[in-house]
Parts: structure tokens; C-alpha cells; sequence
């Protein structure tokens, strides 16, 4: 047994790499979607009219706005609510207002879209559909990068399924392929159990557990891992500046536990899938 | 002595309603009309019939090559058998699953003649591989193996790897390893081989010891002086035919 350590070292630290690599992305995905809500929240879409609606004509512009997407609520705002909200915006700045009126500002229409995927990667079609009502003037909304942002998350979204899927491969490949070896070298002394009556559990329980201990060591080693990284990123890259608007946060432990269990579970599915030859009579 | 701490050997792998095994006189082993065909036609055994009780001990004889091996072989389903029907302690022991098979061979210890030992494995090892298997408690394991060592005379080479042991020590671990549980049946398959007369002795003296406490034993051998004037019953085999002398 002791010359297939350096292979069951290696094993364990491809699952320990293979856990690494899918939380690390998953970390940075909750992370995103974490970030997303926050932008979500802010979101929202004005449109500036051409003049102002009566009850009868706001209805049915809501009609026409929710007929294209639905969306979190529509907030109507006249002249003098937007200059309320300007002055409140310029705070200690507001005696520059101090002469003008309400007047010159638009009526205006805010939409306040759902934040989910989904619609932060489309705000684009959506604005352009709005742009196009015949009461509209122009349509502005928050940030352009909502949209990127959007999109962004969603090819994060994407690499952590597949990181997942490597996960799982390379976690049950290289388990059930390591310990198929070393069951090869150990061919012998099998047959010569299974003559003095050894029972499939006998033979599959060292083996089982093997696959168990890889899996809770090698997982175990790759989220340590990951902290590290994290707490390193952490203290690199906070401090003033864009990464302040990311305030990062370590899985949660459910999620942890829940790597943990399933890459527990496919290590040790592994280990069975490698034993499966070895048993026959 | 032994055998008085030692529980009676008992079939277990099959438990009937009331146990046959355990009476003495009681049919073990029943071959009918056994045909074993090697492929592609080398007939080892021929319509070979033959009846085993419990407690008895039966040498079988014959030339090199007369099948003695292949009837032991198909005792412990390690091969199976052409044609024929095999019972063993009432139970046909062709139609056992993987699982019934496993308890089958647990109350069957068996000497092979090619050895089968794990030649990087100690002597203490070897022994106590046979035993745990069986989930015997480590303690329990210790104190058989040491006594079985010790009535080998194999007690200075127990920490020694098997394949460093001369031909007549290995045969003797071999032989130690098939009686540990102390099984209902023995199959040792010649087992003085490669023994001087005196070690002969000491191996033959187990066997009795163990078949006083009720198992079965049969026997394959070539050596004359462990049969002849002996009462026990005796058969013959000629290419694949068996016949009884005594
Ligand atoms: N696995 C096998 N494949 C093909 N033929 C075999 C096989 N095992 C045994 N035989 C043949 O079956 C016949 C009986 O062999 P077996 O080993 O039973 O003889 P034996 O009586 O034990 O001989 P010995 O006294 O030399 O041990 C022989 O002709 C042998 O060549
Ligand atoms: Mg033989």
C-alpha cells in the first residue's frame, strides 16, 4: 500500500483544486448576485414626457409600458416633485435652485423594472421600446453598465455550472481510476480473500472509506483553500476605490456544507464504481 | 486442549431447520453423477458420486492428474461442476448467490495445494487473514494463531514474509490458515507434500484434533504413510473415475 501514497496524494489534491476552482467561482457568483440587488434596487428607468397626462392617458400609457414587460411599480412625477427631489439631491448645493422654478423641469415617469437577471440584461431593448411611445421625449436610465453587469453574471453563471460539472467528473473519475490502481496491485491478495470467503462488504468497506477520506480531505483542504484566497483578495483589494461598492462576503456555511457533502458523496460514489469489477467471483 | 474451548464447527451458511450438520453421522457432502469437462475436453471428472458425513475423515487417492484437485475445487465452488449435482449440508450449492457463496467457503477451510499464501505478507498474517474475514475479534484472532503457530513449530517465523519460508513451512501456513476457524469442513489437498515424517506428524495430529471436535476432513494424497492401516474410509482415482478401496 505505502507506494500508491504519492498517487492517493495526488487524488486528494485534485479534488482539492476541483473544489477550489467551482466555490471560487461560486463565491464570486453569490457575491455578484449579492451586488446585483443592491444595483437593482437603484435601478430605474425615467422617461421624460412631452407634456402632462391626465388620469385617462397615464392608464393607458401603464398599459402599454407593462404590455411590453412587466415590471415593480410605475411612479408618475410632475415638475414640482422632480425639483423637490433635485433639491433634496443638491442637499447644501440647493441655493443654486434658489431663482428658478419648477417649470423647466419635464414630467416625467419613473419605472422601477424586476430585479432579476433576466430583465438587467434587457434593459436595453425595454428603454428603446419606451424611447419609441409617442409621449416620450427621452428615456434615461441609471447606469449603462447595469447591462453588462447583467450579462457578466449571467457568463458567471455559466462557468460555475460547468466548474461544477468538472467537479463531479474529476472528482469521480480520478477517485474510482486511483483506487481501481491500486485494487489492480492488491489483485492477488483479493482473489485470495474472496477464497477464504471475504464478503463483498468486507472487500468494499477499506475501499468505501478510502473514497470518504479523499473526499473529506481533499474538500475540506480545497474550502480552507479558498478562504485563504479570499482573505487575501480581501486584504489586497479593499480600501478605497471601486472594490468598496463590492463588499465581499465568504459562502455561507450551508454552502460550504453543501460542497463539502456532495464532493464527500462523489468521492465515495467513485470509490464504489472502482470496486464494482473487483467483486465478482 | 483445543477443542474443549472451542465451540463445535457448525455450518452457518445456510441454517436448516434443524441444523443436520451438527449430528454426527449426518450426510456433509453428496456428489451425484458429478461430470467436470475443462474446456475445451479435458474430462477431469467422470459421473463421480460419493458421500461425506459429518465427523469423518476420507483420504482420496490417485495418480497425478486422476482429478483429485478438481473434486476439492468443486467443493468450494471454485469450480463448477459439468454436469452432476453437488449438495452440501442439504443445500445445492450450484444455485448459491455471491453472497451465500462467501458464507459457503467461510465453513469450508481449505489447504490448496499451489499454496495461495500472500508471499509479502508475514506467517502471523497469512494466518490470521482466514479469520478476519469472519469479523473475529483481534484477540481471538491472536490466541488461535499463536497456539496454531505454535503446534506448527512455526513460531520463530511468524513475523517472517511467507514467500521467504521453505516449500515444507509453507505448507504447513497453509495448512494453519485452513483449520483457524476450527470449520465443519476441511479440504486439504496434499498436505504432506513437502513434510518431513516427524512434521507429518505434528499436521496430521491437528487433523485428528480438529475432526474429534466434529469436522469433516477429506483429504488428497500421494502419502502412503498417512493412510495405509488407517481406518478410515478411502477412495481412488482413475482418470476421473472414483472407486471405494476401503
Ligand atoms: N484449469 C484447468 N484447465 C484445464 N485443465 C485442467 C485444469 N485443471 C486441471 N486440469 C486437468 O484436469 C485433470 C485433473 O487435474 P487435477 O489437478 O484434478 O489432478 P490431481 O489429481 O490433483 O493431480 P496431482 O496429484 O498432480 O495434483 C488433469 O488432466 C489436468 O491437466
Ligand atoms: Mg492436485
Amino acid at each position: 500500500m505505502l507506494q500508491s501514497w504519492g498517487v492517493q496524494l495526488m487524488t486528494m489534491l485534485t479534488v482539492t483544486l476541483s473544489v477550489l476552482i467551482f466555490s471560487f467561482f461560486f463565491l464570486i457568483y453569490t457575491n455578484m448576485i449579492h451586488v446585483g440587488d443592491k444595483i437593482g434596487g437603484e435601478l430605474r428607468l425615467i422617461v421624460y414626457l412631452e407634456s402632462e397626462l391626465g388620469p385617462q392617458q397615464q392608464d393607458d400609457l401603464k398599459k402599454k409600458i407593462t404590455s411590453f414587460r412587466k415590471v415593480e411599480r410605475i411612479v408618475f412625477i410632475s415638475p414640482e416633485e422632480a425639483f423637490a427631489q433635485l433639491g433634496k439631491q443638491l442637499g447644501t448645493d440647493r441655493d443654486v435652485l434658489e431663482d428658478l422654478d419648477a417649470s423647466f423641469l419635464p414630467y416625467s415617469v419613473e419605472i422601477y423594472p424586476h430585479k432579476n437577471l433576466k430583465d438587467l440584461t434587457h434593459i436595453k431593448e425595454f428603454s428603446d421600446y419606451l424611447e419609441n411611445l409617442p409621449d416620450t421625449i427621452k428615456v434615461q436610465y441609471g447606469h449603462g453598465w447595469v447591462e453588462r453587469f447583467g450579462y457578466f453574471t449571467k457568463l458567471l453563471r455559466f462557468v460555475v455550472i460547468i466548474s461544477g460539472f468538472l467537479l463531479i467528473l474529476t472528482t469521480m473519475f480520478m477517485v474510482s481510476s486511483t483506487l481501481r490502481l491500486t485494487l489492480y496491485a492488491r489483485q492477488k491478495e483479493l482473489k485470495v480473500l474472496r477464497y477464504l470467503g471475504a464478503t463483498n462488504g468486507y472487500i468494499e468497506g477499506p475501499v468505501l472509506l478510502e473514497g470518504f477520506t479523499l473526499g473529506v480531505l481533499g474538500a475540506t483542504s480545497g474550502l480552507f483553500a479558498l478562504f485563504f484566497l479570499f482573505q487575501w483578495i480581501k486584504s489586497h483589494f479593499s480600501g478605497p476605490g471601486l472594490m468598496n461598492l463590492f463588499e465581499i462576503n465568504f459562502l455561507p456555511w450551508p454552502y460550504c456544507a453543501i460542497i463539502l457533502f456532495c464532493s464527500v458523496l462523489f468521492c465515495t460514489f467513485g470509490s464504489l464504481l472502482s470496486i464494482r469489477k473487483f467483486l465478482k467471483i | 486442549m483445543q477443542e474443549n474451548t472451542m465451540e463445535k464447527p457448525t455450518f452457518t451458511f445456510q441454517p436448516t431447520p434443524e441444523d443436520i450438520s451438527t449430528q454426527t453421522g449426518a450426510v456433509m457432502v453428496e456428489l451425484v453423477k458429478v461430470t467436470k469437462i475443462y474446456p475445451p475436453d479435458v474430462v477431469a471428472l467422470r459421473n463421480v458420486s460419493f458421500t461425506a458425513r459429518r465427523g469423518e475423515i476420507i483420504f482420496l487417492t490417485g495418480a497425478s492428474g486422476a482429478g483429485k484437485s478438481t473434486l476439492l475445487k468443486l467443493l468450494c465452488r471454485q469450480e463448477r461442476p459439468t454436469k452432476g449435482l453437488i449438495e452440501i449440508n442439504g443445500t445445492d450449492i450450484n444455485k448459491l448467490k455471491s453472497a451465500a457463496t462467501q458464507r459457503l467457503r467461510q465453513n469450508i477451510g481449505v489447504a490448496y495445494q499451489d499454496f495461495r499464501l500472500l508471499p509479502r505478507q508475514s506467517v502471523y498474517q497469512n494466518i490470521a487473514m482466514a479469520m478476519e474475514v469472519q469479523f473475529k475479534s483481534v484477540k481471538e484472532i491472536r490466541q488461535r494463531v499463536t497456539e496454531l503457530l505454535d503446534k506448527l513449530s512455526l513460531i520463530e517465523k511468524r513475523n517472517k514474509p511467507a514467500g521467504k519460508l521453505s516449500r515444507g513451512e509453507q505448507q504447513r501456513v497453509v495448512i494453519a490458515r485452513a483449520v483457524a476457524n476450527a470449520p465443519p469442513l476441511l479440504l486439504a489437498d496434499e498436505p504432506t507434500g513437502n513434510l518431513d515424517s516427524n512434521t507429518t506428524l505434528l499436521v496430521m495430529g491437528l487433523f485428528h484434533e480438529l475432526n474429534e471436535s466434529g469436522s469433516a476432513i477429506i483429504i488428497a494424497t500421494h502419502d502412503k504413510s498417512i493412510y495405509e492401516g488407517s481406518n478410515h474410509r478411502q477412495f481412488e482415482l482413475h482418470q476421473g473415475e472414483i472407486t471405494q478401496i476401503t
